[in-house]
């Protein structure tokens, strides 16, 4: 018995080997298949060997005409798995189905083609799937509408016809239009029922390019859906000087909806630099009830020339005041907040005791900046005590290199400061400090528990030359961190005369320390025999 | 009365201290809690960089919570302020490497046992997901780098499923969004019909989600999800980002005899299902999944939906669950 299955399995196997394959693929056709007949007893099921693309696309094909719905929604969804041009226009016949759950499926399938880099390029095929944005069923709507910026290459390519004019042969152009039966599917899908088709194709209508009448564009600016009005705003620019529209917008600034109102603000601010009619709605909107609308209104209006009032920034302050952080809308109009000229820094000065890190330090940063605060250490001092790393980072950043004096006091401050990339700066700050005030602290930060405090301190002695640092850094070769020792000998080899016989004299008597075989190199680039 | 216990929570979170660390008298003053993000410094990429800001942002404005929402990023959990703040999340996807020193393993070893909630989005990943991060998927157990992770920390302990009663599934908001939450008209479809039923009946029922967790001390301490961030989102008008798609199985007449003979050059993975069996996926490397044969012996294809519509209802529920867990990790 096992050997008769395993001659019938053999021969099966065979004639799958010959007929046409693909891959290594055996083609046997789905139909044919019967996987319980190849279960011999006794023998673990062998998997069903897998058909041929080609023979799958022609069982597909058939089912996607046969009289069962069930088995035509199924063509319809297995066709989507072969991004391939056959398979497209077989779910391109299937768009046509009476049933609209086979031709929901057909345009699924066809999207996920488009998703797996198989589109479809010949215009009359787009053109019959664009037309689906006509389509009975709101869901092949959505999807047909969703898909025009895919669409659209293939819908707007321009050709070539031949002609005969006054019995001579001419070929001339056609220009990349839409056809005008889909124009009119189009103007009403402006109006769909649904408002995602509306959002969609208000979106997209731009590379089909069609011009929305100005009644059409007003009554979508009025659309009952936010969403859509969002989105029709930002189209608005195009369509500024069509009659009716700047009235809808202006209409707007009474919008219940804040994000609509705040997404007016955005565009009007645009659409102020073209057309200054519309900055009257910017004008209107600073005296929107919400903080955040009326502030970002007149931040506006200021990067469009126009002063702020003092109350206005008062009230700037008080909306970033009341922010939980720096983000969204708040972020917006912080960073908008330089168009406020001098007037930007009384905001920023606000904002250095924000509960948020993230604001405080960024008004640090702006405060020092725009009040040159760095020459004041009174000014400064306060962001280096902040509990937030984030904050005294920020703070640093802007005052490294910009510090030129610090007095005594500031600087035994900073020393005794509990957070090290602080001391690391009061470190930095001895380059520039005065000769009696940098030895009253340099020893403070040489026994510093940081390492990179007590590195810092060696370097900046090195390089002011300050009384005895010879013989500091000679000792400091001997330190059990390799950083210090590093620092050290960088320290010594700037200095010829004094520094490098100092170092030479330390590799000669420590040949075995960790920093001499670096050392030795060094010198012996400067030509050096250690 | 959740909006009641909520603020209650919060106003006793202002004494609360991990036994080890004092508040600062600006953050008690300030009630914000903050919550910590692990992000490490190098080339590692950035995942939906608007994804917590906007969801701490959701959570204050809907909810009676105060979160400050500008996230704490750390850069190592040997960093002093992980005990300064109760929750941390880390989004596994943004991490070059789960490479932890033994100081990084001791230190969050502490954080939880004092009290600290991890939340590791991303911290379940279907392998054949590959580098595409893009994609969630939900599989039913935590992904390898996270296993073998946390047996340096916790090596008597396990990841476990949630179950889908579980409390951190309706901590705040409970069941799936309805058109009033979406903000659509009564009668206006909130998802094509068949996504819906199968969201509703298979992929979120009751707005549950596969969640997998460690418990110390009988706590819940640590929750792994697929990546929920890329729901979290916000423009600064309120509109959700990035678009977000479905994929959906559907099956259809004759597809059990159909999808296992049907012509395919791909490979497969098995991925754990809840009930602990294996889903046998098939796909061709670099795209998406083709389709999937059941434990049952089902055969069901995928299918990607996109759209406005779907991407704002997936956005609302990761953004609900996501409030859940954070809010469930402060309340628990």
């Amino acid at each position: 018995m096992k050997k008769f299955t395993f001659s019938i399995f053999f021969l099966l196997s065979l004639l799958a080997m010959i007929s046409k394959g693909q891959d290594g693929n055996a083609s046997v056709p789905l139909e044919d298949f019967n996987a319980s007949s190849l279960d011999p007893e006794g023998i673990p099921p062998t998997p069903p060997q897998r058909s041929t693309i080609e023979a799958t696309l022609d069982k597909t094909s058939r089912m996607l005409k046969s009289s069962q719905l069930d088995e035509r929604i199924g063509a319809a969804k297995l066709l989507g798995k072969y991004p391939r041009y056959e398979s497209s226009l077989l779910l391109i016949s299937g768009l046509d189905d009476s049933s609209a759950l086979v031709r929901r499926a057909a345009l699924v399938s066809l999207v996920e083609h488009f998703n797996n880099g198989s589109p479809v390029y010949e215009k009359p095929l787009v053109e019959k799937i664009f037309s689906k944005i006509g389509d009975s069923d709101v869901e092949i709507r959505r999807e047909a509408s969703a898909l025009i910026p895919r669409l659209a290459p293939g819908l707007m390519r321009s050709g070539m016809e031949k002609v005969q004019l006054n019995g001579r042969t001419v070929f001339r152009s056609l220009p990349g239009r839409l056809r005008s039966d889909l124009q009119l599917l189009v103007e009403e899908g402006f109006l769909d029922r649904d408002s995602i088709v509306r959002q969609n194709l208000l979106k997209y209508h731009f590379s089909l390019r069609i011009q929305i009448k100005p009644q059409t564009f007003c009554r979508l600016l009025e659309d009952e859906d936010n969403a859509v009005v969002l989105v029709a705003l930002d189209q608005a620019r195009i369509y500024a000087r069509q009659p009716g529209v700047y009235e809808r917008m202006n209409a707007l600034t009474q919008h219940k909806d804040s994000g609509v109102r705040s997404k007016l603000a955005k565009t009007a601010l645009d659409m102020g630099r073209a057309f200054p009619d519309y900055r009257k709605i910017l004008r209107l909107l600073t005296k929107d009830k919400e903080d955040v609308i009326a502030t970002v209104a007149a931040v506006d209006l200021a990067r469009l020339g126009e002063r702020v009032s003092p109350v206005m920034v008062d009230r700037i302050i008080d909306y970033l005041v009341g922010a939980r952080g720096l983000y969204g809308k708040a972020e917006t109009l912080f960073f908008s907040l330089s168009a406020l000229g001098a007037d930007s820094a009384r905001v920023y000065e606000a904002l250095i005791d924000h509960v948020s890190a993230t604001i405080r330090a960024k008004a640090w940063e702006k405060h020092i900046l725009v009040s040159e605060g760095w020459s004041n250490s009174d000014l400064w001092m306060p962001s280096l005590d902040d509990r937030d790393l984030q904050v005294r980072k920020s703070a640093l950043s802007v005052l490294r290199g910009r510090v030129d004096e610090i007095e005594v006091s500031s600087l035994v401050a900073l020393i005794q400061n509990p957070n090290a990339e602080v001391r690391v700066f009061a470190a930095e700050l001895l380059l520039i400090a005065e000769e009696d005030v940098v030895q009253d602290s340099f020893f403070d930060l040489l026994i510093d528990p940081d390492s990179l405090v007590r590195s810092t301190t060696l370097r900046a002695l090195a390089n002011r030359r300050s009384e005895g640092w010879v013989h500091l850094h000679a000792r400091s070769l001997r330190d059990d961190d390799y950083g210090i020792q590093r620092a050290a000998m960088d320290g010594l080899l700037s200095d010829r005369k004094e520094g490098v016989p100092a170092l030479l004299s330390f590799v000669r008597s420590h040949p075995t320390k960790p920093i001499s075989s670096l050392a030795r190199k060094e010198l012996e680039r400067m030509g050096m025999k250690p | 009365m959740r909006a009641f216990l909520i603020t209650l929570i919060f106003l006793q979170w202002g004494a609360f201290l991990f036994s080890e660390t004092e508040l600062s008298p600006t953050e008690i003053e300030s009630g914000a809690v903050r919550i910590m993000q692990l992000r490490r410094e190098g080339p590692s990429r950035i995942r939906y960089p608007d994804a917590l800001p906007s969801l701490l942002d959701l959570m204050n404005e809907r909810s009676n919570a105060n979160f400050d929402p500008d996230p704490l990023f750390i850069d190592s959990l040997t960093d002093e302020r992980l005990f300064e703040n109760p929750i941390l999340y880390i989004n596994c996807d943004e991490l070059p490497v789960f490479d932890f020193s033994l100081e990084e393993n001791e230190a969050l070893r502490r954080y939880m046992n004092l009290g600290g909630f991890v939340y590791l989005d991303a911290g379940i990943k279907a392998s054949f997901l590959g580098t595409d991060l893009g994609h969630s998927y939900a599989a039913w157990e935590e992904r390898t780098e996270v296993r073998e992770w946390f047996t340096q920390i916790f090596p008597d302990k396990t990841f476990t499923p949630l179950p889908r009663n579980h409390e951190i599934f309706r901590t705040f908001y409970k069941g799936l969004p309805d058109n009033e939450y979406l903000k659509l008209e009564e009668e206006q479809k909130r998802l094509p019909d068949t996504v819906l039923t199968f969201v509703e009946q298979e992929k979120w029922p009751q707005a549950t989600y596969s969640l997998v967790g460690i418990k110390v001390k009988d706590r819940l301490t640590c929750v792994a999800s697929p990546i929920c961030a890329m729901g979290w989102g916000r423009d600064e008008f309120g509109a959700w980002i990035p678009p977000i798609s479905f994929r959906i199985r559907e099956s259809a007449e004759n597809f059990d005899e159909t999808l296992q003979v049907a012509s395919f050059t791909g490979q497969t993975y098995e991925v754990t299902r809840e009930d602990g069996l294996k889903d046998e996926i098939y796909l061709i490397p670099g795209q998406r999944p083709m389709w999937v044969k059941e434990p049952t012996g089902r055969w069901r294809i995928f299918k990607y939906y996109s759209g406005e519509e779907i991407s704002n209802y997936a956005h609302s529920f990761y953004a609900r669950l996501g409030m859940n867990v954070f809010l469930y990790a402060l309340l628990n």
